[in-house]
């Protein structure tokens, strides 16, 4: 699946975004450096998806203007609704769920549903590493699995790092916690079980404080799920973006010999 | 030291089967098994009197050697009539079993038990991947996402899904939640340097059966050590080893039962054709297997199995001696003992838990 490069203004930014596919829209603000993955073009065979590389991240320049997570969260859904023919499916991971529950919060009838990966809003553990090698292995589960993906480059890192520190990314997002009720799209947040960057018990709040919303597991994996567990994570991604909560409902054959 | 008591609940007549596995049903008469039941929560009970500190329970399938193939449903009509004793179920064979179902036996026992349950995670004999039709190749990684998912599952307070290499569930929520938080014992069954790491890191028990005292050490210093980097020291509870055991009044007496026992030239203990045992193996290492270079048959016959072992043998001064090496070498805390040798019937069993009510537990106590 071919990627169109492109760009749309928002809030003032110049926003580049990766588009592909055709169907219904999806918006994904992805972590750094996990723009072109296995989810992205699984997700593009069904949809029609944008990645969006916000302002201070990826390749784009420092974002020293952007005060709150929440000037983030406007410019992603700027660029969503000038993308996006119709409602659309948000997909966050790590930083970018974060920016998502704002953009689900302040834009709700923008968003369709929600699926947050690996989200930090919600009891990070602090332990954001100093150097891009550290912080790259502290993403998966095992370190083979870390050395078959490039560590982000040292320039973006801190560039990132610097953003996310003046944003308040990475620590706990009380007001946006205290706001969880208020989502009301279908919303699926899923976790790697050895996520060395957000805890655990994350999981269930999100569970016990957004109306309707699934947690899921996925078995041997760290944060970054997609690098770790690609199969698993697509199937459940993909399972929630067709069938929203009712995608607990067993719908394949168990039929062995017909 | 503590004692446990391995109910295996034999078949009284077990002594009349052939050397195969499985032992087909045919040999099961109904009046026999039901008998044979009551027989085996004689001697739990008898356990529990004497001072026994644990009843444990094991999945084992298609033998009426161990008839206890569902461990959950004879431990909760066992813990109806032993009102005090530990009931440990040693264990679920996990690569067999839905995880989600094994959690939610545990919680049930426990809660029918009021926080009386150990729970073990076994992987199984390689003749016991069969009953299923699971991959023996699969068997320890279904082993070790099970003990994952069935910990998430008994202890996560809300619905989740798993998405696992092995298992997937949309909705997972289990009831009721255990009495002993965050969960009850778990004693981890191996010696497979992974899933022991795994016990370590998970602050889990460890189980080992069978093997001699000098292996059963490596063992559990390996387990100790890596209990130790991940910042904790296990308690004596905590490692338990599995021995079959035959005590007499003396240890002549013991020494003459043995040796009858070895003129009777006893078969193997899980007897499995030659091919199917090496099909199992070399499927459980990743090893090569071809049918084609095997003849069938053997001069020693077409089955093998591991051999029939006594672990500890003797009057009661030596049987607590050798349980002693156990705890000084290995620091095993508790001792679990299948009474039901092949040619020892109930009434002799009873003689001999009451013996060991007697004259071993006491000195046990003392270790």
């Amino acid at each position: 699946m071919e990627f169109r490069q492109g760009n749309v203004e928002a809030d003032g930014f110049i926003v580049r975004y990766w588009e592909a596919g055709q169907g219904r829209p999806v918006i994904m603000l992805d972590q750094a450096g996990w723009r072109d993955t296995p989810l992205h073009e699984a997700l593009a065979e069904k949809y029609r998806i944008f990645a969006l590389e916000l302002p201070g991240t990826g390749d784009s320049a420092a974002n020293m203007v952007s005060k709150s997570i929440k000037d983030l969260a406007s410019v992603a859904a700027g660029a969503a609704a000038s993308l996006a023919s119709d409602r659309y499916t948000l997909i966050g991971t790590s930083y970018g769920a974060h920016i998502a529950l704002w953009q689900t919060l302040t834009f709700p009838e923008q968003v369709e549903a929600l699926i947050l990966i690996s989200p930090t809003a919600i009891k990070p553990l602090g332990s954001f590493e100093t150097t891009t090698q550290k912080f790259h292995d502290s993403m998966f589960a095992h370190i083979e699995t870390s050395k078959r993906f490039v560590p982000m480059p040292a320039d973006v890192f801190v560039k990132e790092s610097r953003l996310m520190g003046r944003l308040k990314i990475g620590i706990h997002d009380f007001e946006v916690e205290s706001q969880l009720a208020d989502i009301h799209c279908p919303t699926l947040a899923i976790f790697g079980k050895d996520d060395r960057l957000v805890s655990s018990e994350a999981a269930r709040i999100y569970r016990e404080k957004i109306p309707n919303c699934n947690i899921a597991i996925a078995y041997d994996a760290g944060h970054c799920i997609v690098g770790d567990r690609p199969e698993a994570l697509i199937n459940s991604v993909i399972d929630y973006a067709e069938h929203w909560e009712t995608f607990i409902v067993g719908h394949k054959s168990g039929i062995i010999n017909p | 030291m503590k004692a446990s008591l391995f109910a295996g609940m034999g078949y009284s007549e077990r002594h009349k089967f052939p050397f195969t596995w499985p032992v087909p049903p045919a040999y099961a008469d109904p009046d026999i098994s039901v008998r044979s039941y009551k027989e085996g929560m004689d001697e739990c009970e008898l356990a529990e009197a004497v001072g026994f500190d644990w009843l444990s329970f094991s999945e084992h399938h298609y033998s009426g050697r161990i008839t206890t193939g569902t461990p959950a449903v004879i431990a909760a009509a066992v813990a109806e009539r032993c009102k005090k004793i530990k009931i440990a179920v040693l264990g679920h064979l996990l690569p067999l079993n839905n995880p989600v179902r094994v959690a939610e036996e545990l919680a049930l026992l426990d809660n029918l038990t009021d926080g009386r349950l150990v729970a073990g995670f076994l992987r199984g004999t390689p003749n016991e991947d069969q009953v299923y039709s699971v991959n023996p190749a699969e068997g320890r990684g279904r082993l070790l996402e099970s003990m994952d998912l069935i910990l998430k599952a008994l202890t996560e307070p809300q619905p989740f899904s798993w998405e696992g290499r092995y298992y997937q569930y949309r909705t997972v929520s289990v009831w009721p939640r255990t009495v002993q938080q965050p969960v009850p014992p778990v004693i981890v069954g191996t010696r497979s340097d992974d899933t022991i790491r795994y016990a370590a890191e998970n602050r889990l028990g460890l189980g080992v059966s069978f093997l001699p005292v000098d292996e059963v050490a490596v063992i559990t210093n390996k387990y100790r050590h890596w209990c130790e980097e991940a910042g904790w020291t296990p308690g004596p509870d905590d490692i338990v080893y599995r021995g079959s055991i035959y005590v007499a009044e003396t240890d002549e007496l013991a020494s003459k039962w043995f040796e009858g026992l070895m003129r009777s030239k006893p078969g193997p203990n899980i007897p499995l054709r030659r091919t199917v045992a090496e099909a199992i193996q070399s499927a459980r290492t990743g090893g090569p297997f071809d049918l084609r270079g095997l003849v069938a048959g053997s001069p020693e016959g077409d089955v093998v199995g591991n051999a029939l072992g006594i672990n500890f043998l003797g009057g009661p001064d030596t049987v607590v001696k050798q349980m002693k090496e156990f705890h000084d070498r290995c620091g095993v805390g508790v001792i679990d003992m299948p009474f039901q040798q092949n040619n020892v019937d109930h009434k002799a069993v009873l003689e001999e838990l009451a013996l060991f009510g007697k004259h071993v537990i006491p000195q046990l106590r003392e270790v």
